[in-house]
């Protein structure tokens, strides 16, 4: 065990130079004592120089934390270096293009009353006014004011939303905020049962469950029902924003695998259409 | 009366007598239209919905059945535009000049990886109308600094000069004050990256 153990260390270790690229020595890790074994990945684009990360793969059908085996995460998605100006640019953008500004103020045409000149032109000593909704008056009109129905929409460009959402998921992982689970089965419905395994594992105040399928089983879902710190989302839902905004990113072992084919077919693929203008009707 | 009455004797001497075809605009839409499923006899008054014919099953134009993987979808497949960038098949020699990775690169305490393109990430970068002068290179793995240092004292060695750089260790690049784009290719090809 304690070898295992040195193991993992060891492969964990990532500044040391001579443990930079250890793609082969994955099944090292495999223990007699348990039935843990290591899922060696086939990827489609290989990692090149840097190694693949592991994550253990955990269960939800216990209070207690089981490991249930290891994963591998490919390092372009899981392991980059965060580039927090694109965590920040994206959190901006999920901010702003749902904005829209209805704050108002009326225009010198808009207020009531003013089309009277209030005095004579000449004659009197005072200043010339052609109308009481004049902006330099009192109540008058208001001049380059807010105008209400401003959207603030924009299109953040593609590979920023990309870069984003590796970002996030790299520094979830590097500050062990990300835990992939085998499933979503829970053995009741019961709040507590979740409130429980969550004090346990000390999974953060905030809990962002993140699956690959629309339809969640039903005990979560129940169990979650009344729990407003703890979200379930399917893989397209994933954003910036809501791993930001939850502490604890737990992800299925479908949905680190789906996630991690879309963006990594992303960074490998002729992206020009996803790079176009953005028009309203593309969609 | 006596004009109304003459156009419909024109009308039933056009269908004198026979069955014939009425042409529509369905007629090329991979159905023929045969004498036995649309038609009228001159006897009967066509404008007369209750009266004209019902629309019989139409017989299709060209025989066909739906194949689920037919051996010919290979050659559809063939043009159609990749999903992603293909790996680059290994030869000899490349006719464009493009020079291929090599695998020993990857022992090295440093890594320049190549873009999605199969390209060299090494750039120059012109600014302030093309005096200011900085290459640029990108996609940077492992010990930043340490490539630093070589590329210093390569350029050092190369253009006989002290030449100024600049590491942005986040962002996984460094830029090198002056164009030594053509330089640092070279380095970094012979360095097999």
């Amino acid at each position: 065990m304690t070898s295992t153990l040195i193991n993992v260390f060891k492969k964990l270790n990532i500044t040391a130079v001579t443990q930079i690229r250890l793609c082969s020595s994955a099944t090292n890790v495999v223990s007699e004592h348990r039935d843990i074994s290591v899922i060696k990945k086939d990827w489609k684009f290989p990692p090149q120089y840097t190694k693949p990360r592991e994550v253990w793969i955990e269960n939800l059908d216990t209070v207690k934390e089981n490991k249930l085996g290891l994963f591998e995460l490919h390092p372009l998605i899981y392991a980059t270096v965060p580039r927090i100006d694109l965590i920040h640019r994206n959190v901006e953008w999920q901010k702003k293009y749902r904005w829209v500004s209805w704050a108002h103020t009326k225009t010198r045409a808009e207020v009531r009353g003013g089309g009277r000149k209030p005095w004579p032109q000449k004659g009197l000593g005072r200043a010339r006014h052609g109308s009481i909704r004049s902006p330099l008056w009192r109540g008058g009109g208001i001049v380059h004011g807010p105008r209400s129905g401003k959207t603030h929409f924009f299109m953040l460009p593609f590979h920023m939303r990309i870069h984003g959402l590796t970002s996030t998921l790299s520094a979830k992982f590097a500050q062990d905020d990300l835990h992939v689970v085998k499933d979503l089965e829970l053995p009741t419905e019961e709040s507590e049962y979740l409130i429980d395994l969550i004090k346990e594992r000390n999974w953060g105040p905030s809990v962002l469950i993140v699956d690959d399928t629309d339809y969640a089983p039903r005990n979560i879902t129940v169990a979650t029902d009344n729990l407003p710190y703890v979200n379930i989302m399917p893989v397209y839902g994933l954003n910036v924003y809501s791993m930001l905004k939850h502490d604890t990113l737990i992800l299925t072992h479908a949905a680190a695998q789906k996630i991690e084919e879309r963006l990594l077919n992303h960074l490998h693929s002729n992206t020009a259409i996803q790079q176009a203008k953005f028009k309203l009707d593309q969609v | 009366m006596a004009t109304v009455w003459r156009s419909q004797r024109a009308f039933a001497r056009f269908f004198a007598g026979k069955t014939v075809r009425i042409l529509n605009n369905a007629s090329d839409l991979g159905a023929k239209l045969t004498p036995a499923s649309i038609s009228v006899s001159s006897t009967q008054n066509y404008s007369n919905y209750a009266k004209s014919p019902f629309v019989k099953r139409i017989k299709e134009q060209y025989e066909f059945d739906i194949v689920k993987n037919p051996p010919e979808w290979a050659y559809v497949e063939r043009l159609m535009p990749f999903e992603s960038i293909p790996n680059v098949t290994p030869k000899e020699t490349y006719p464009s000049g493009w020079i291929p990775p090599k695998e020993e690169a990857k022992n090295l305490p440093y890594f320049i990886a190549r873009t999605r393109n199969h390209q060299m990430p090494i750039y120059l970068d012109l600014s302030m109308k093309g005096t200011r002068k900085i290459s640029l290179i990108r996609r940077i793995e492992g010990d930043i600094w340490l490539l630093n240092d070589l590329i210093k004292e390569h350029l050092q060695k190369t253009q006989k000069r002290y030449v100024e750089t600049r590491v942005h260790e986040l962002g996984r690049f460094i830029e090198v004050k002056g164009d030594f784009v053509t330089t640092l290719r070279d380095w970094a090809y012979a360095q097999g990256f």
